[in-house]
């Protein structure tokens, strides 16, 4: 059976490579290391040696095929789910390449390699990811169309793919719009297991020993009027009132708090945050949310849990106030949490804070700016990479390293506060971000999650109190990456870098917007705009018949044209000429030849353009009739240009 | 000049204009029916000259056979001629005891065939068929006729009383047909008053030979023809063949004379290359007996319309 398949050409087979080149790139942040490199090699080896007309060894093959699922089921304990099912995929894929000799292989190959790229999509939905994975199937396609007997020259093939995955389009589009979005999907893609940077529902600052600086985007943040300034831009997203010596949680014993009360709100923002997808339900919610909104409800201290974990994308609108007075009256079981320190731990800090504490008393602003003006006066400084720390992790912080970024210096200034005896929280969430100027939104990235501290003050309720800000005032006025990059990075603010950045920015605000967070919902809203109703499936099934109907006699239209000669570049400046010579009333006959047109032209025109004319005509037949040879290129280029400039 | 001598050019296409200018000397006042009957002869096709007695159907014949140095033959084409008579006959020999092959008219370089519809079908198609493939087969033997062999059939198409009409599938043997028409006045006045034309022509020398004609025709079929051209030529071709007014159009044949002929014509105007006013010079010439009119409508006229109709893409 096989034998009556004839061996693939080699330039099929390289296309086919490079796509599955490109599904192997495409996995590659995700794979685990020990198979990307492996079959990045098999892959290359696999194409030198059909080059070469060599068949791959089947021992090796199979040893291979069986090695796959062990290994894939040795770094993730199962075979189902979507990293396994990615890794094994891609492992699949090349290994369907060493047993490709015949041109039905390529077939499956290239159908297979579909499969995976699209898989691709299952681990970022952003427009470069999309954009990568669609570039991937050109060569796919060439790959396809090289099986063809009467293939022409590679140009030929490349262009012929590109041009049908353009006419793919429409119809891509029309199943966008129409085919019914589920509200909640029928099959839920499986949630990334993988631990981000950014926030956390936890904290353990001794543990980090280097912040990698995650460039993503968080959220994207439209303000219904002016962008508040960076010093008010806090967004909680959870509050930690538990420590045990290492790291922060939120604590169970908070989870049954009544929801705090917000008094006397100052003027309210309203806001729009677009949230990149987390997979968590933490929502930010700017300092200090009024309402929830629909699809997600309050923790106790005013933080936003979405009903479920945000996979691909959310929009909210919110209200904030910027003045606030959140829970003016303690209650004791919040005193209590807001107090609790680990047993036994840290006895040098909880000395200090005796100190304070007999000093000031019950003075808390004076305990608190005596703690702030220790982190500023102090040789305190901040850095994404602090020293290791010992097992009495604030002590050794305060005392011996004197280094760290916004999480020792919340969870030390709340254990101070804690120690004095004054109620104090962490909260984690994000700060400041970035405005951009092209399009009016603030952009925040997961490099800008922050921890700050609050305190409550009898009176005044939970007070926001940064104590980061007393160290590096400038991680709040310029953000985490300037505050520990210095000012090594001045090319990166380079105007014109920064301005391209927005653009860019800006070109995947509207990429999430429109293509990714068009959901059930949206679609409901088009769609209804249009007369179409997406609960009726006859209502659809007629728009979607009757829109790829549409293009499909467009399609049939375009191939049954006429087939127009292909124009190369002298028969289309000669015909620039012919128009604009008719303009002026000059019209060739339709059985006039070429030169017998121009030289009757030529009879009526003054000497001078006649001349020009008749020149550019002699020129014109000694380039379309008299060349036996391929007409040089910058001969007709100078001829059309010659042609241009004519001015009859 | 450089050679100013009244020796011969030895370059054969050197001499094509003193050629031409001979003709026209002998037939007045038709120097683009000459130059067509030249092309033809270049081009290595047979000539249907088709016109009223007297217009000097003949002396065209004769003066491109005399000018052109080829070996002529005339036959007067009546109802009661055999293809013997045209072929040849073998007689028996008594001395030699066997038959020896008389070679008929047929057997020499320029023939002319007068008044061509006046001939049986019979004796019609033994030419054609000699004009088609260049050789005769007499009693089992096969005879090649001169290599440059070429036939100028004449044929008066108002009196048709007592004619065989040739069939379209003879006439397309001809590469052109020409008419020659009445002279304009200042020709008729030159003729006239000028000498006997029977005398010019026996006073006429040959400017070419047989080898030179051979030469020609080489060069004739060097003549090169762009994309360009062909596009051209082939949209007339597919223009004939689907207009309502012709019910057959031109045949694939066609098409290899109108390029041959318009190689020709391309060489007469002194060019390597064909454009497409080339193949506009001959198209009537070659095309226009070779379409088939559904209507009663002259066939040079449609050949015209043709012409009008499909546009020359640059």
């Amino acid at each position: 059976m096989k034998a009556a398949s004839p061996r693939p050409d080699t330039r099929s087979f390289s296309l086919l490579s490079l796509t599955v080149a490109a599904a192997l790139a495409l996995h590659a942040t995700h794979l685990p290391l020990w198979l990307s490199p492996p079959l990045a090699l098999l892959l290359a080896l696999r194409w030198l040696g059909f080059r070469r007309g060599r068949r791959f060894p089947a021992l090796l093959r199979y040893a291979l095929v069986l090695a796959l699922p062990l290994g894939v089921i040795a770094t993730y304990g199962t075979l189902f789910g979507r990293l396994p099912g990615a890794a094994l995929a891609v492992g699949l894929l090349v290994l369907k390449l060493t047993e490709t000799e015949t041109r039905r292989d390529v077939h499956i190959a290239v159908a297979f390699a579909a499969f995976t790229l699209m898989s691709a999509l299952l681990f970022g939905q952003s427009l470069p990811h999309t954009l990568l994975v669609c570039a991937a199937l050109w060569p796919a396609l060439a790959a396809l169309l090289a099986l063809q007997p009467s293939a022409g020259d590679t140009r030929a093939i490349l262009k012929t793919a590109a041009l049908r995955l353009a006419a793919a389009l429409p119809v891509a589009l029309i199943a966008f719009v129409l085919i019914p979005r589920l509200a909640t999907p029928l099959w839920g893609a499986p949630s990334l297991q993988q631990a981000r940077t950014g926030i956390s529902a936890s904290m353990s600052p001794g543990a980090i020993g280097q912040l990698l600086v995650d460039d993503n985007p968080a959220f994207r943040v439209g303000f219904d009027g002016p962008i508040p300034p960076r010093s008010a831009r806090y967004f909680r997203a959870v509050v930690l009132w538990h420590f045990d010596g290492r790291t922060w949680t939120p604590g169970r014993a908070a989870q049954h708090l009544p929801l705090e009360p917000v008094q006397a709100p100052g003027p309210a923002l309203r806001y729009t945050i677009s949230m990149e997808a987390t997979r968590q339900t933490l929502l930010p919610a700017l300092d200090m949310p009024l309402q929830a909104p629909t699809g997600a409800r309050f923790t106790a201290e005013r933080t936003l849990l979405a009903d479920k974990p945000v996979d691909h994308g959310l929009r909210y609108t919110l209200d904030s106030a910027t003045t606030y007075r959140l829970q003016a009256r303690l209650g004791a079981r919040e005193r209590a949490l807001a107090l609790q320190l680990p047993a036994n731990d840290d006895p040098r800090t909880r000395a200090l804070a005796a100190r304070w504490r007999a000093r000031y008393g019950d003075n808390a602003p004076a305990i608190i700016t005596a703690a702030l003006r220790r982190f500023h006066d102090d040789g305190y400084r901040y850095t994404l990479m602090p020293p290791p720390l010992g097992r009495q992790q604030v002590d050794d912080f305060l005392f011996d390293t004197r280094a760290g970024f916004c999480e020792h210096y919340a969870s030390a200034f709340v254990f101070l506060m804690r120690a004095a005896g004054i109620p104090a929280r962490v909260v984690a969430g994000y700060q400041g971000g970035y405005a951009n100027r092209v399009a009016d939104y603030l952009l925040v990235r997961q490099a800008d999650a922050h921890a700050w501290a609050e305190v409550w003050l009898r009176g005044r309720g939970w007070v926001r109190v940064d104590p980061t800000a007393a160290v590096r005032p400038d991680r709040i006025s310029l953000g985490a990456i300037a505050a520990a990059q210095g000012a090594g990075a001045r090319w990166y603010q380079a105007a014109w870098l920064v301005g391209l950045r927005d653009r860019i920015d800006v070109l995947n605000r509207l990429w999430d917007q429109t293509v990714v967070g068009f959901n059930a919902l949206r679609q409901r809203g088009l769609l209804t705009r249009f007369g179409v109703d997406p609960q009726r499936w006859q209502s659809v099934a007629l728009a979607l018949g009757g829109a790829l109907a549409v293009v499909l006699a467009l399609g049939l239209a375009l191939a049954l044209r006429e087939p127009v000669a292909a124009r190369d570049t002298l028969g289309r400046g000669f015909d620039r000429l012919e128009r604009r010579l008719a303009r002026r009333g000059h019209r060739r006959q339709p059985g006039e030849a070429p030169a017998q047109f121009m030289e009757r032209i030529a009879g009526n025109l003054p000497a001078a353009h006649a001349s020009t004319l008749r020149e550019l005509s002699t020129e014109f037949v000694r380039l379309r009739y008299a060349c036996t040879q391929p007409v040089s290129r910058l001969a007709v280029r100078d001829w059309t240009r010659r042609a241009r400039e004519f001015e009859p | 000049m450089p050679d100013s001598s009244p020796r011969p050019h030895r370059e054969p296409l050197a001499r094509l204009p003193q050629a031409l200018a001979q003709v026209n000397a002998l037939v007045l006042g038709k120097s683009h029916t000459v130059r067509l009957g030249f092309a033809c002869l270049l081009a290595g096709g047979h000539l249907l000259l088709e016109d009223i007695p007297g217009v000097g159907k003949t002396t065209l014949a004769h003066a491109l056979a005399a000018t052109c140095g080829l070996g002529f033959q005339r036959v007067q084409f009546t109802s009661d001629l055999t293809p013997t008579d045209i072929i040849g006959v073998g007689i028996y020999e008594h001395e030699q005891r066997q038959f020896k092959f008389h070679p008929g008219p047929l057997f020499t370089e320029l023939l002319l065939a007068d008044e061509i519809n006046r001939g049986t079908p019979k004796v019609q198609s033994a030419l054609l068929e000699a004009m088609a493939e260049g050789q005769v087969s007499v009693e089992g033997e096969t005879r090649a006729l001169p290599s440059v062999f070429t036939v100028i059939a004449t044929q008066n198409p108002l009196d048709l009383a007592g004619t065989f009409p040739l069939p379209d599938s003879q006439l397309d043997r001809f590469l052109m047909r020409l008419s020659l028409g009445y002279p304009d006045a200042a020709a008729e006045r030159a003729l006239l008053t000028g000498s006997e034309r029977r005398a010019l022509l026996r006073e006429t020398t040959a400017v070419l030979d047989a080898p030179d004609l051979l030469a020609l025709r080489e060069r004739v079929r060097a003549v090169s023809t762009s994309p360009a051209v062909l596009d051209y030529l082939q949209a007339l071709l597919a223009a004939s063949r689907d207009h309502a007014d012709i019910r057959a159009g031109l045949s694939p044949r066609a098409g290899l004379a109108l390029l041959a002929a318009a190689r020709a014509w391309a060489l007469l105007g002194g060019r390597t290359y064909v454009m497409p006013e080339d193949v506009q010079a001959v198209f009537i010439a070659v095309a226009a007996h070779r379409l088939q009119p559904r209507r009663n409508t002259e066939r040079a006229a449609l050949a015209s319309v043709l012409l009008a109709e499909v546009s020359v893409r640059a």
